[in-house]
């Protein structure tokens, strides 16, 4: 290659790029990776979803079935695949759940065009079939929302821990009916009086190892995995004084040394400070605070005279904890050592020491007039279990979130998914161009998701599939895939639904995915250097 | 070649390095992982269980036949079966005895489904199942456990004494079990009965002596710390002392670290030199006049303190650990000072009698009949070094069963007896049920037996035999036989619950769930991704290729049956 007169690309490009183009080269190598992707995830799909055993670059164990954290834990590097990883992330994002959802629909469209690659057609046309087919899904979709599910009294705990089953059961089953209701304790305890400004980060998630998951529990207020510092470990109605940084005798920030011209300043120099410091700790007692809790070190002459005091020493090391601190008991984290001013005092219902599985926890209690942070403590035997039923309860917190904004839902279990593929059918069968055959395998390819369901609990898929068919065709537009039996079934009566932004944004990004990756028809790869991967470009039309 | 380079990179869905595995194949392997870690214990378990003797890389040597121990030395790599290293140390922290038995369990949980698995059941079939029986079998420890409420004081302390013996008979030191049960039992209720703070029981291992030797105070004891000259003549003996804790040095040294002192006049030089004398003098005085008999201080003490509170009659010792520190403060209701102004009364503690005594090779500090003594501390002796440390753990699982069985006063019939009867209850149960479930169910209560079947096992009858008497008893429709367990003694069986054999309920409730919740999690896993660590760095992208090619493909190859 050296020698010979360079031309084309080569002329233009670093030695050691890569380049391919055309369909068989490009877009069918393209699509076979995503599929590859996409089979990956596709065992996790639905309540009896398989798990997956990720080992990170840092050699972290993940156990989950949650789609997002798989494709992120697991470093995708092609760049189409990463495609569907991007719109996942997006998924994630937007809503927080059904990102396995994406993932198995982008691989089930994709698979559907290869085929239709091979039976001669442009991907401009399937693209453009794909993109009506889905504008169509979408309004069918809007037609499926659940009468009486467009309003939800999100103060309501039994009728949001039903809508949020859904969400649960399609991640830990079995445990849907213990997760459900405690979650929307949590989430209810911190929901602002406009329920749109719901924030997800307030309520946070505790793990323990030890117990059982049925042990697991809602705090209303903080739960802190730490020790209290000093010798008091239990305060009620207290005033909480919060300090940014470590209390501590100040010293300056720049190096400096302290001149002693005279003995008596010898003498005199530890003693001054000491005094120094009792004068602050003594006006923070004096201001009514019985807690102290600082955000960096505390100082051993400090420590001495908190407890002379008899104040409660708190650490927090993490600067996001400390904010939640201070959201959850109303306090300002002051940043000098000074005292505090009355309205810069939070104040804690509760602040107490309690062993928690083997340790030690700080646990602040919060009544429900008070602060907005809700605490849910998780208990679970392995660490592994721990972190997938947290995984588990982000989404049911996003669902909840989505709920605050848009509470419609539709039939779950495959019902909404097959509904739309059978008026898509229909739809594309009136249509005069080519796009009907891409709007054909569009609907088919709705058909993955009651047919991975049922897959993944060992039923009959294609026996299934006809008999759902059969229901919706005699108008029971409701009817799901029952994991039990097989049967078709109204799961919307069992308290099993599916939020319908999660739905509708899922639908949206997986088609605009899948998109992106058929107009793609040239891949070019520079040569990878020590520093940043290599990316794929969209090329240019040859 | 270009082409043929070009074929590559399109199949690299994951970066190189990458190790996929999936479907029946990799979770067979995962449960085999498993069930290897699980052989690795199980000669462990009961009375009559064998110790592992571990060498680790450091060239430590441990004997120990504590399950969580034994686990945590391993070192684990295989991430399925650190999943049972997992629960076991959550057992430690929830329980802190039962961690061998969560270990079997699990592992016998998953021996039991490797044949279905094998034979294409799905998974998610036999995890419903393993749920479902463990909440039969959680209901039925509840119904079977024996509650100690509301029994007099006395009685529940003969109640205590059984359960830390039970624990104690599967150790090291069974030989002098009602020995340690007392001394644990005296020791946890020393304790405050609110918290039980696992932190205010020391332990002290001093080698030398027999088992016998070992000795509970209630109070603290520390060994003698390093001394300067004129320590010899300081009293070794208080009683009712006021004591004095201190966070300070008492040492001639400079002030502060970034002090400097800069003189214009040479006279003044001596000048300084008294005033540092002055501040350690003003020191000692303040700690002189506050009363105290005792100084005990976190930091050093230099010689001429020592000497100082000698030529005053005043006890002293420098160094002091810091745990020990602190709970002489909970014990005698001294407060920790970290400067010696403003000394008053109120920081001073007391206890109704100090003294030094020799302990084997060391000498010891003890500080006894403490009056808010809310602490207590146990001295071990024995021959080895390796030996004591057994015997420290043996002590700390008997020691947290005497505080679970406080906070939660049900037992169950130890021995394998409620282990046979959930078995024979989930058996009742899955013939009633229709479905494969009975299958899975079934198979979860035949691993259940495992821990009788272990105990006959280490104890060298023959398992069968016993195993079916067991059955036999447990089977009598009157439920007459329903507390029959192994019989260690004579290889046959017996009513352990009249044998005093007894077990928190807790530790069954927490393994059975432990232990089910890791099964169905390892059984749920279909795929197992590994990167490769982030420090390999991908360094020739074009050799990498190849090699990631290579992951990849083992993965595709196993994909789909």
């Amino acid at each position: 290659m050296a020698m010979g007169m360079p031309y084309g690309l080569q002329a233009m490009l670093k030695e050691g790029h890569k380049h391919f183009s055309g369909v068989e080269e490009a877009v069918m190598k393209n699509i076979e990776a995503c599929k590859a992707l996409a089979q990956m995830t596709k065992t996790s799909l639905g309540p009896n979803g398989m798990n997956k055993m990720v080992i990170n670059h840092l050699e972290k164990l993940f156990v989950t079935s949650d789609a997002s954290t798989i494709v992120t834990e697991m470093d995708v590097y092609h760049p189409a695949a990463k495609l569907l990883v991007m719109a996942a992330k997006a998924q994630a994002g937007e809503v927080g759940d059904a990102t396995n959802l994406v993932l198995t629909l982008a691989g089930e469209l994709l698979g559907n065009a290869e085929v239709l690659l091979r039976d001669g057609l442009h991907t401009s046309e399937i693209a453009e079939g794909y993109q009506r087919a889905s504008d169509k899904a979408l309004s069918v979709l809007e037609s499926l929302v659940l009468p009486g599910t467009d309003t939800l009294d999100v103060k309501d705990k039994a009728a949001v821990a039903l809508r949020l089953r859904g969400a649960i059961s399609s991640k830990q089953l079995g445990y849907e009916d213990l997760l459900a209701p405690l979650i929307a304790e949590a989430c209810i305890d911190v929901v602002p009086s406009n329920p749109h400004n719901f924030n997800v980060d307030n309520v946070r998630i505790v793990k323990i190892m030890g117990g059982a998951l049925p042990d697991s529990q809602v705090v209303k207020g903080m739960v802190l995995k730490r020790d209290a510092e000093g010798s008091v470990k239990c305060v009620e109605n207290a005033k909480v004084a919060v300090y940014a940084q470590g209390v501590d005798t100040s010293g300056p920030e720049t190096k400096g040394t302290v001149l002693i011209k005279s003995a008596e300043e010898l003498e005199g120099y530890s003693r001054s400070e000491e005094e120094k410091l009792e004068q602050y700790v003594k006006a923070i007692a004096d201001s009514g605070a019985k807690v102290i809790v600082s955000g960096g070190a505390i100082g051993e002459m400090a420590m001495h005279f908190i407890e002379k005091y008899r104040l409660l020493a708190l650490r927090i090391p993490s600067k996001f904890d400390m904010r939640r601190f201070c959201r959850a008991t109303g306090a300002v984290a002051i940043v000098k050592l000074q005292a505090p001013q009355p309205d810069e005092l939070g104040f804690a219902k509760q602040i107490e020491v309690r062993e928690l599985g083997g340790a030690n926890c700080v646990v602040l209690q919060q009544d429900a007039s008070l602060g907005s942070v809700a605490t849910l403590v998780l208990r679970g035997s392995t660490e592994g279990f721990l972190d997938d039923v947290e995984r588990a309860v982000d989404d049911g917190i996003n669902a909840y979130k989505a709920l605050c904004r848009d509470a419609r839902c539709v039939p779950a279990g495959g019902a909404s998914e097959i509904e739309m593929a059978r008026q898509v059918a229909d739809f594309g069968k009136k249509q005069t161009g080519l796009d009907q055959y891409a709007i054909a395998r569009f609907a088919e390819a709705l058909e993955v998701v009651p047919r991975t369901i049922a897959e993944n609990s060992g039923l009959q898929a294609s026996e299934v599939l006809a008999r759902l068919y059969a229901a919706h065709a005699q108008g029971q537009v409701n009817a799901g895939v029952c994991i039990e039996s097989g049967a078709p079934k109204d799961l919307a009566a069992e308290g099993i639904m599916d939020v319908y932004a999660a739905k509708w944004w899922a639908v949206r990004l997986a088609t605009d995915a899948v998109v992106t990756v058929l107009k793609v028809d040239q891949i070019i790869m520079a040569k990878q250097a020590g520093g940043p991967k290599p990316r794929a470009g969209d090329g240019d039309d040859d | 070649m270009m082409p043929m380079m070009g074929m590559q990179p399109q199949i690299i869905l994951l970066k190189e390095g990458t190790d996929t595995s999936q479907g029946t194949p990799q979770l067979v392997s995962n449960i085999n992982a498993c069930m290897a870690l699980a052989d690795t214990v199980r000669t462990t378990l009961g009375p009559r269980g064998m110790d592992k003797l571990i060498h680790d890389d450091k060239g430590r040597v441990t004997i120990s036949n504590d399950g969580a121990t034994i686990m945590k030395l391993l070192d684990v790599v295989h991430p399925a079966a650190k999943t049972l290293v997992d629960v076991s140390l959550s057992q430690d922290a929830e329980v802190g005895d039962g961690t061998t038995t969560v270990v079997i369990l699990s592992g016998e949980f998953l021996r039991e489904a490797k044949p279905f698995v094998e034979e294409g059941v799905h998974p998610r079939s036999i995890i419903k199942s393993y749920r479902q029986a463990c909440n039969l079998a959680v209901s039925k420890v509840k119904e079977l456990s024996v509650s100690l409420e509301g029994k007099g004081d006395d009685e529940k302390r003969e109640l205590l004494l059984k359960c830390a013996a039970t624990s104690l008979n599967s150790k090291l030191v069974s030989g002098e079990r009602e020995f340690f049960a007392k001394m644990c039992v005296d020791a946890v209720s020393c304790l405050d009965a609110s918290t039980l703070d696992l932190k205010m029981i020391g332990m002290k291992k001093v080698i030398g002596g027999g088992l016998r030797d070992s000795f509970l105070v209630d109070g603290v004891a520390f060994k003698k710390t390093f001394s300067y000259a004129g320590f010899e003549q300081q009293p070794k003996s208080f009683n009712n002392p006021k004591i004095l804790l201190l966070n300070i040095e008492l040492e001639l040294k400079s002030e502060k670290e970034n002090a400097e002192i800069r003189l214009d006049d040479p006279a003044q030089y001596q000048s300084i030199v008294d005033a540092e004398w002055n501040i350690i003098y003003d020191k000692l005085a303040k700690c002189a006049d506050s009363g105290a008999q005792i100084v005990l201080s976190r930091l050093a003490i230099g010689d001429l303190g020592t000497q100082y509170f000698a030529d005053r009659g005043i006890f002293c010792a420098g160094r002091v650990p810091e745990d020990d520190l602190q709970r002489m403060a909970k014990a005698t209701g001294a407060r920790m000072q970290t400067t010696v102004n403003n000394l008053d009364k109120a920081v001073l503690g007391t206890c109704e009698r100090f003294e030094e005594r020799q302990v084997g090779g060391e000498r010891y500090n003890l500080f006894t009949g403490c009056t808010k003594a809310r602490t207590a501390t146990i001295v071990l002796r024995g021959g080895s070094e390796q030996f004591i440390d057994e015997a420290e753990r043996s002590l700390h699982d008997a020691i947290m069963i005497v505080r679970r069985a406080l906070k939660h006063a049900h037992v169950v019939a130890g021995g394998g007896a409620i282990d046979m009867e959930l078995s024979r209850a989930l058996r009742d149960h899955a013939r009633s049920i229709p479905g494969k479930a009975q299958l899975f169910i079934n198979a979860y209560a035949k691993a259940l037996e495992a821990i009788p079947r272990q105990l006959c096992d280490n104890a060298g009858f023959d398992a069968t035999d016993v195993l079916n008497k067991l059955r036999q008893k447990h089977a009598l429709a009157d439920g007459s036989g329903k507390y029959y367990g192994v019989d260690v003694n004579s290889g046959g069986v017996v009513n352990t619950f009249d044998a005093f054999v007894w077990e928190p309920a807790l530790v069954k409730l927490n393994a059975i769930q432990s232990a089910t919740e890791a099964a169905c999690l390892i059984l749920s896993v279909d795929e197992t991704v590994k990167n490769p660590r982030s420090e390999a760095p991908d360094a020739s992208p074009m050799g990498g290729r190849g090699g990631g090619m290579r992951g990849r493909g083992r993965g595709r190859g196993m994909m789909r049956r």
